[in-house]
């Protein structure tokens, strides 16, 4: 078990490290080809809307978004005729094959009346109409992320066969991983590998049409313990799909990746692939690291760590740490919160016997109190933290994760194999960074 | 059809910025922007204002999302660029059960938390639109905590539905004031040869980071005087508080330091020395020049003009020479900065100017500075085209693109230099002032560094654009509404200054110092 941090001082106020709801459901929309969105909301929601598309990292010329632009006699007023007007010169000009009307804080405490209006205008617009309230206040982001999966629900038709071995992948991109993309592309290698097909991806890069074909799938894996479980259990119900991979962390550091690739080969049947690519991949990460490595792990035998992360990428992160570096996770700071994460995080720490201090959907008052409090050796976490780490005195940090990884590009995986290196790269440059000799105080030497 | 004719059928302006501004003042040509032309709210730019006073914390009173944009739009752009301690930005976190029953009570529970836990020097409550809209007597609610908290405690009444982005600026610029103490002879005499920087905005724009300021500071300086503040980039509470005792206000943006110099002029009496950005000669000796009066110091003013220009008058000149009765195309998509580099380019190269793109909306935003060209009797051309006020992005949007090529069919491309975007594909010589190297651009060494910046391209026009950037930028199946802009924001976001590039990662510092 852990040991839940507690913060005076936070019971009104929160220093936020991830966005509303808004951001949640313009990441799923955005994850949907061929589609537009016009948000009825005042302009300054449009960068909320951006940050999604930026966080997808979506082709400019995808991105076709209108915004009502919402003044003070619009809110006092009503203004769905502002609406109705943008949707018209949408239709025309986005030329979509569907079009999100999203309401957001101001359209959904003044109550307009978006549903009726998509209905109303339906027959006069080309584009599919689908209405969605995402006011800000209705939670953050992951519960965004939920909102806008389950605007998506209705789309996908019951269907009365299942394909053998074809899964749905559930990517709610919001989990802020920042290698998400390439993550995917390790799924989807390793899945093909073991003669699963992937039919669709939810919700990225994909046409609204897919989601027709998405009810035929023979299993869910949800690829985030941020958000999405409530998507793929209403799957479960609604379309008899099963959820699998529920219960083992994400395939993050060696052992959770032979543990996620063995539960794929158990239910599909493929377990001497799933053999095989483990083989294949421990091979490859003990030659690499044996050319490249033993000057790096080394540094960090028992180094008291702050982590701070997403679920997805966090809870994996934990027994990659403990058990293969030999850190020793001392802060487990996690961006959010789900029952679900909650309950496979006291499974892994009661495994790993851990009892680090941890605390669930942090801000960034608990994350620095945390980190200069515990006065750990190491942070791992974003640019953010890295600067937090600073203040605290804090000489070393990984800047290997989101929200805010500006110091570092990767492009790269941080699940399976060549994940893990890709990792210890950073770790590896981070740390040579960090004591630069330039940085070293003689005096002390003195 | 020639392309003249196909050309002229796709103006909606084509005239001396007077009559645009007076179309536009009249209505009698349409001002606001189209729906996808988003801008920050108000909201958003008053907090970016508030975003440059050291140890204050914003509790934006509304859900999180407010206050994380923001947060992630300006103090942690600050942090990363200046090095400086990374500083909070609270939300009250108004759910859906705070939207029903108000959200006062965690309001008021906010603003003691942050009174304590961060022990700030000023506390700014800014209201969003959810608590707006519910009708939380923030007020009240500030009133009555005032003798309770330690901090300085002030009311932002910034709803992103309340007015344009330039609101939110001009909103803050006018309530800083109210923190200001007034003149005293002791702090009027402490501060008799030290003036304030105002209307800079702490935030990843690129006029107000790093080069440009320390620029202005660096000539400041080199007359003799001081800076008290720099207002609102990185100030203190205590510099606000002294604020209105020195010798003068120096606008950095004209408008939005004539926003906050009008109003602590009509306060306290300080002096204002309002001009125009201080791009070129003529512009930096009158921003000079116009201190100097207050801070009795134009002797030594004149000495540091001549000094410095006698620094790079040859070049400068020789420039001119190249320059002079040549067609420059100035892209306006920051209006500010369009006519701030109009006015050098006309006064310091004798160049014709043709503001392209001028959104009709601009002119009630800028209507100071335009004022000032107009009062200082320059009066340059303004070209819109259609694509310019289509639904869909219109800077760099294809259509004007195509539009401005279309224009320059008919001007003398040998003649002609433009200055906008690197994105933008005249094929003519292009300056991007936005380019890495082009610092500092305010101040002389700014004109040598720009002038220099035209002679490059000039001498290197005969390199054909990349084929692979215009491939991406303006890709064929756009449907004519790609837009460069929209390649921005995550870049802006992530590379706001040169600082990036630097061989070494050296926070905070520019590699042009």
């Amino acid at each position: 078990m852990y040991d839940e941090l507690e913060f005076s001082h936070c019971s009104h106020s929160k220093d936020p490290i991830i966005g509303c709801a808004l951001e949640g459901v313009a990441n799923v929309i955005a994850g949907i080809k061929d589609v537009s969105i016009i948000i009825h909301s005042p302009q300054g929601c449009a960068s909320t809307v951006a940050t999604a598309f930026d966080k997808h990292e979506i082709d400019f010329t995808r991105r076709k978004v209108g915004c009502t632009r919402l003044f003070e006699t619009d809110i006092i007023m009503g203004a769905s005729e502002k609406l109705a007007g943008m949707i018209r010169e949408a239709d025309r000009t986005f030329n979509s094959k569907a079009m999100f009307i999203v309401g957001t804080c101001s359209a959904d405490i003044i109550g307009e009346d978006i549903d009726g209006l998509c209905r109303e205008m339906q027959p006069e617009i080309k584009a599919r109409l689908i209405p969605v309230m995402a006011g800000g206040f209705r939670g953050d982001s992951f519960a965004g992320i939920d909102m806008g999966l389950e605007a998506l629900l209705p789309l996908i038709p019951k269907q009365e066969i299942k394909l053998v071995n074809k899964v749905n992948l559930i990517l709610p991109q919001s989990n802020l991983n920042p290698t998400w993309q390439a993550d995917l592309l390790w799924v989807k290698e390793v899945l093909r590998e073991m003669g699963v097909d992937v039919l669709s991806v939810l919700p990225h890069n994909m046409a609204l049409e897919e989601l027709e074909e998405a009810g035929l799938a023979s299993a869910n894996i949800l690829l985030s313990h941020d958000a999405g479980y409530k998507f793929v259990r209403k799957l479960e119900e609604r379309h008899q799909i099963p959820f699998i991979l529920g219960d083992v962390p994400l395939p993050v550091g060696l052992s959770n990746t032979a543990r996620w690739l063995r539960a794929v080969g158990r239910y599909f049947g493929a377990e001497e692939k799933a053999e095989e690519i483990i083989t294949r991949g421990e091979k490859l990460v003990v030659d690499t690291l044996r050319k490249r490595a033993l000057m790096i792990i080394p540094r960090y035998r028992n180094c008291r760590v702050a982590l701070s992360a997403d679920a997805t990428l966090g809870i994996g992160m934990v027994r990659m740490l403990f058990e293969e570096l030999e850190m020793i996770p001392e802060l487990v700071l996690l961006h959010s919160g789900t029952q679900e994460a909650r309950e496979l995080l006291v499974n892994e720490l009661n495994e790993l016997g851990l009892t680090p201090g941890v605390a669930f959907s942090v801000d960034g008052y608990q994350l620095k109190q945390a980190i200069s409090e515990a006065k750990t050796d190491v942070v791992i976490g974003s640019a953010w933290e890295k600067y937090m780490a600073e203040e605290a005195g804090i000489k070393t940090s990984f800047d290997l994760l989101s929200p805010t990884n500006r110091d570092v590009y990767m492009d790269r995986a941080y699940f399976g194999y060549e994940g893990m290196l890709n990792m210890l790269e950073v770790f590896g440059n981070d740390w040579e960074r960090s004591y630069r000799s330039k940085a070293i105080n003689w005096e002390q030497f003195a | 059809m020639s392309i003249e004719t196909t050309f002229s059928d796709s103006i909606v302006f084509h005239g001396p910025l007077s009559e645009l501004y007076q179309l536009a003042k009249e209505g009698k040509i349409k001002t606001s922007l189209q729906g996808s032309h988003t801008r920050p709210c108000k909201f958003w730019t008053a907090t970016k204002i508030l975003s440059g006073i050291q140890n204050s914390v914003i509790i934006a009173h509304g859900p999180s999302g407010c206050a994380f944009g923001v947060k992630k739009a300006y103090k942690l752009t600050n942090s990363r660029n200046s090095g400086s301690p990374y500083e909070a930005v609270i939300s009250t976190n108004i759910d859906m059960k705070g939207v029903v029953y108000g959200g006062e009570k965690e309001l008021r529970g906010a603003i003691r938390e942050v009174d304590n836990k961060y022990r700030p020097d000023v506390i700014f409550v800014s209201t969003s639109c959810a608590t707006g809209i519910i009708g939380d007597n923030v007020d009240a609610v500030v009133d009555s905590l005032k003798d309770e908290v330690n901090a300085e405690i002030m009311t932002i009444h910034c709803e992103g539905f309340a007015g344009e982005y330039r609101s939110g600026f001009d909103l803050v610029f006018k309530q800083l004031v109210r923190l200001m103490e007034p003149r005293d002879p002791e702090r009027t005499a402490a501060l008799a040869k030290s003036v304030n920087i105002v209307g800079g905005k702490m935030g990843p724009e690129r006029t107000e980071v790093d080069t440009d300021v320390k620029e202005l500071v660096r000539l400041v300086e080199g007359m003799g005087a001081h800076i008290n503040s720099v207002i609102a980039g990185n100030c203190t509470l205590e510099e606000l508080k002294n604020a209105p005792s020195v010798a003068v206000n120096c606008t950095l943006c004209l408008d939005l330091g004539y926003t906050i110099g009008k109003e602590m002029k009509e306060t306290f009496g300080t002096p204002l020395n309002s001009t125009i950005l201080p791009y070129g000669i003529s512009a930096t000796e009158r921003w000079l020049r116009e201190a100097a009066k207050y801070l009795g110091m134009e002797a030594e003013a004149e000495a540091l003009i001549a000094s410095e220009y006698g620094a790079i008058q040859q070049e400068i000149e020789d420039a001119r020479a190249q320059l002079e009765g040549k067609l420059a195309i100035v892209e306006a998509h920051d209006a500010i900065k369009a006519l701030s580099i109009a006015h050098m380019l006309e006064k310091d190269f004798g160049m014709r100017v043709v503001i392209y793109n001028f959104h009709p909306w601009s002119t009630e935003a800028r209507e100071t500075s335009i004022d000032y060209l107009l009062e200082t009797g320059m009066d340059p051309e303004v070209l819109i085209t259609k694509g310019t006020l289509k639904f869909g992005k219109y800077e760099s949007m294809k259509q004007t693109e195509e539009e401005l090529l279309a224009f320059l069919g008919s001007v003398d491309p040998v003649s002609t230099v433009y200055f906008g975007s690197s994105l933008s594909y005249p094929a003519i010589p292009v300056v991007d002032l936005n380019a890495i190297l082009n610092r500092p651009r305010f101040g002389f060494r700014g004109s040598l560094k720009v002038a220099q910046c035209i002679l490059t391209s000039m001498q290197y026009s005969f390199r054909p654009r990349s084929w692979l950037t215009k491939k991406m930028v303006f890709p064929e199946q756009s449907q004519g509404l790609a837009s460069a802009s929209s390649l921005t924001p995550k870049w802006s976001e992530e590379a706001p200054d040169c600082t990036l590039y630097a061989a070494e990662r050296r926070k905070g510092r520019c590699m042009m110092n």
